[in-house]
């Protein structure tokens, strides 16, 4: 194959690069038809860029206690404070913090704990699916028993069970700090089976053709086909999971920082700000709850939504 | 065999004709032990008093009243005092109740182990003149003394000796911390810690039964705003509290009945005033800046006492500038004004102790033990970093609380206090004296403050008949601990209970909920 594109003077396009051959591709076609996608996608990408220039975007900064004026608590979204008169787009919590900012600054956390946790499991999941499919014998045995037995429990039982055991184990001065990383390993490890199924399934599938045969003819070690050769060709459903996997990592933190046992009070993820407006629910403060709870419905669903489009778009049997 | 027992038990509630009171209620603080000499804290008094009995007790005035001593009376110039014990009384299993168990209940109540020893610091010996008198001999005249053991809780000393509990075990727990055999008026029938106690009324209780509960149910409810669900979904007859910022609803629903009253209790900022440097600072490794009183009074003029009660509390709670509220007696009158909000006059007090730009250090706070607690330190957090002082939040349950305190694992922290006695003497013993073992002072003065001033004060103090003079000693003590900083005290916790509206009851100041003035209706 070479780079340069033969020319014929009937199309008298400029050559394409990657990008443009990607524009013309059946795949960006099939996003381009479906408002589904590209609704969900836009959404996606607005609430990802908000979260990453959360300090240029919001008003306040919310981890930053000596901004924080308590007489601004508890304002309701676009009303002047009684005391202080200021406004305040969403409103403010009970310690007088900005909720846009606080959702801003959130939705970094989510986003960060979901994406780290999705990397987690993607690398643990592929590399035993991998070795498991192309090893075979007791090592497959092994790898897909254990991957059984942690499918019947629940994900979020498991991810409960590793924040229970680390944080009994972790100093009770560092615990705040690890915090965040204990739970990207407790929804990591509770999330790489589906990832380990699907690619020992698709190397099973691989293992088997002559490509494959063949760089074993020439000698390459078991690695370098497994890394080099199979994996690029197992990819396309592991992207698919990956996207859902984001949607329901996102969930995950959410409900063990709502259980009060994920992100802390001081780094707080959406699911801790839902924690705290639930406290309000009753008293008539319900934008405390109200909008970090529709940001992360609106985060998990688009996040979802996108992923199914890309289920349906990567299958070759419904083209 | 449970198929049986559930049809038996379904008949048995078929066919019998009273109507069973099945009371039950959420608390917060599920109470950690059920031993009445093991923890000397709100939660765990206030619910054993339904079980266990001292000799005097509290009415619904918060007057003492006779309870297992009929009467009593001083003993010839100050020397002591003398209870004649009420006869016929029962404990529980069934043991008749006498002398012998006074004597027993207080040394176990005073040993080591104890954690209510402070009660009997006063106390030089006890005497069983015979079965139904005592004499209980103090080292010096304490005309309080009555008032100050109403919490004092009698229990059985053969029951104590045959399970091997003759030392309560704060620690590690015993056969008496999961199980009581008392003289009160409900008996618990079974105990599962943090999920379920329940106590069932006692037959052979020597006193009036006025209530008309036959089953209760006490279930710790951690979050406040499941509990005000359940309240209103009639799952539980009675919550404690009720969360602050529900009131004002409440108040408007026919079905609950919202109970409110200023509490005893002062919620104040407390120091490591004897510790050589700081714990969980980043910055001052080599000093600890709270041993120097500018600090601390830095720390009072940086906290927003009026915004945390007017957004945190919605106005429900009072500004206090002693360790004791103005309804106890002993207040200082002259002495009653905070240190105004300041942020400037606390960054120059920081400034001539040698901070002008603060410094960082952790604070420590319980986040299920006083009304909106996390929040109220979250504030603070925010208010002292305002200033310089950039304070580490460190929020946990409270069974992990105080063992953090009692370790010094702290550079500051939050405490309430709830004076028994309702007298400006109690904190005084218990948070400003030096810490004293063997006088069994300043148990719960975690800093170790020390002034020697207030140490000569205070048996003076609890020996003092004249009111007046009295007055005179306990407003130097309060100048002092004001003009030291001692401690930061805040404001006053209200009281708010919210009940079912068929539920009749009495809220005493203390937050005692006492089982034995509820009807069902």
């Amino acid at each position: 194959m070479t780079d340069t594109p033969i020319e014929t003077p009937a199309a008298k396009a400029p050559p394409k690069t990657a990008f443009g051959r990607f524009l013309d591709s059946d795949f960006f076609y099939s996003f381009r038809k479906s408002p589904v996608a590209v609704t969900s996608f836009g959404v996606t990408v607005l609430l990802i860029l908000s979260a990453i220039f959360a300090p240029l975007i919001a008003p306040t900064n919310p981890f930053d206690p000596a901004s924080l004026n308590l007489m601004n608590g508890f304002t309701a979204p676009m009303t002047p404070n009684a005391f202080t008169g200021e406004t305040f787009l969403l409103g403010t919590d009970d310690q007088g913090r900005d909720v846009f900012s606080t959702i801003l600054y959130g939705m970094r956390i989510s986003l960060f704990v979901g994406a780290a946790a999705v990397a987690f499991a993607m690398v643990l999941g592929i590399a035993l699916g991998l070795l498991a499919g192309y090893v075979g014998g007791w090592t497959e045995t092994i790898i897909m028993r254990v991957a059984d037995v942690q499918l019947t429990f629940p994900s979020i039982l498991v991810a409960m069970l590793i924040f229970g055991i680390a944080k009994g184990v972790t100093p009770i001065e560092y615990r705040d700090q690890m915090a965040i990383w204990v739970l990207i390993v407790a929804i990591g490890l509770s999330d790489w089976v589906q990832f380990a199924r699907v690619v020992r399934g698709a190397t099973l599938v691989e293992k088997g053709k002559d490509y494959v045969q063949a760089a074993r003819l020439i000698g390459r070690r078991p690695v370098p086909i497994m890394v080099r050769h199979i994996l690029p060709n197992v990819l396309s459903p592991v992207l698919v999971i990956a996207t859902i996997s984001l949607a329901l990592a996102i969930i995950a933190e959410a409900t063990l920082s709502f259980l009060g046992v994920g992100a802390p009070p001081t780094q707080p993820s959406l699911g801790t700000l839902i924690r705290i407006g639930q406290g309000f629910l009753f008293s008539g403060e319900w934008w405390i709850l109200f909008f970090p709870a529709l940001t992360l419905l609106a985060l998990a669903l688009s996040v979802n939504l996108l992923g199914d489009w890309l289920r349906d778009a990567l299958n070759p049997k419904l083209r | 065999m449970r198929t049986l027992t559930a049809a038996l038990a379904v008949s048995t509630a078929l066919s019998s004709p009273v109507i069973a009171e099945d009371f039950s209620w959420a608390v917060t603080t599920d109470p950690q032990t059920m031993d009445p000499h093991a923890v000397s804290s709100a939660p765990v008094l206030g619910f054993l008093n339904n079980v266990y009995e001292g000799l005097v007790r509290r009415g619904k005035d918060m007057s003492i009243e006779p309870a297992l001593a009929t009467s009593w009376e001083p003993i010839g110039d100050g020397e002591g005092w003398r209870f004649f014990l009420r006869e016929g009384v029962t404990f529980q299993n069934g043991n008749a109740f006498d002398a012998q168990d006074v004597l027993f209940s207080y040394e176990r109540a005073s040993s080591e182990a104890s954690d209510v020893r402070s009660w009997f610091a006063p106390v030089s010996e006890v005497r069983v003149v015979d079965d139904f008198t005592v004499e209980i001999m103090t080292s010096a005249p304490n005309p309080i003394f009555p008032d100050s053991i109403a919490n004092w809780m009698i229990m059985d000393s053969d029951w104590a000796r045959q399970h091997l509990v003759e030392f309560p075990d704060k620690e590690q727990g015993n056969f008496a911390t999961l199980n009581t055999n008392g003289t009160g008026a409900f008996r618990i029938v079974s105990r599962q810690p943090d999920l379920e106690t329940v106590l069932e009324p006692f037959d052979g209780w020597w006193g009036e039964v006025e209530h008309n509960i036959t089953r209760a149910t006490l279930t710790p409810v951690q979050n406040p705003a499941t509990a005000l669900a359940a309240l209103l979904s009639g799952d539980v007859d009675f919550i404690n509290p009720v969360p602050i910022q529900d009131v004002a609803r409440l108040q408007g629903n026919d079905d609950v009945s919202v109970i409110q009253g200023i509490e005893a209790r002062v919620i104040m900022f407390g120091f490591p005033h004897e510790a050589e440097t700081l714990k969980f600072s980043s910055d001052v490794t080599d000093a600890n800046p709270f041993a120097d009183v500018r600090v601390r009074q830095a720390v009072a003029h940086a906290i927003n006492v009026p915004a945390i009660l007017q957004t945190i509390m919605r106005g429900n709670a009072e500004e206090v500038a002693q360790l004791v509220s103005p309804a106890m007696r002993g207040f200082s009158d002259g002495l009653a004004e905070r240190p105004e909000y300041n942020p400037d006059r606390a960054r120059e007090l920081l400034a001539e102790a040698g901070y002008p730009d603060g410094f960082s250090f952790g604070l420590k706070c319980p986040n299920n033990r006083y009304l909106n607690d996390e929040a109220v330190c979250q504030a603070a957090t925010g208010m002292l970093a305002q200033v310089g002082l950039n304070a580490e939040l460190d929020a946990m349950p409270v069974s992990n609380y105080w063992p953090e305190l009692r370790a010094d694992n702290y550079d500051m922290y939050l405490l309430g206090w709830s004076p028994g006695t309702f007298d400006a003497e109690h904190p005084i013993r218990f948070l400003a004296s030096t810490p004293n073992e063997e006088k069994r002072l300043g148990s719960w003065n975690f800093g170790g403050y020390s002034n020697e001033r207030i140490d000569a004060l205070l048996p003076m103090i609890q020996s003092e008949i004249d009111d007046s003079k009295r007055q005179m000693m306990l407003d130097e003590v309060a100048g002092i601990l004001q003009d030291e900083a001692a401690y930061v005290p805040m404001y006053v916790q209200p009281l708010i209970w919210g009940t079912a509206s068929n539920i009749e009851m009495v809220q005493r100041p203390d937050n005692f909920f006492i089982l034995r003035w509820v009807t069902v209706n």
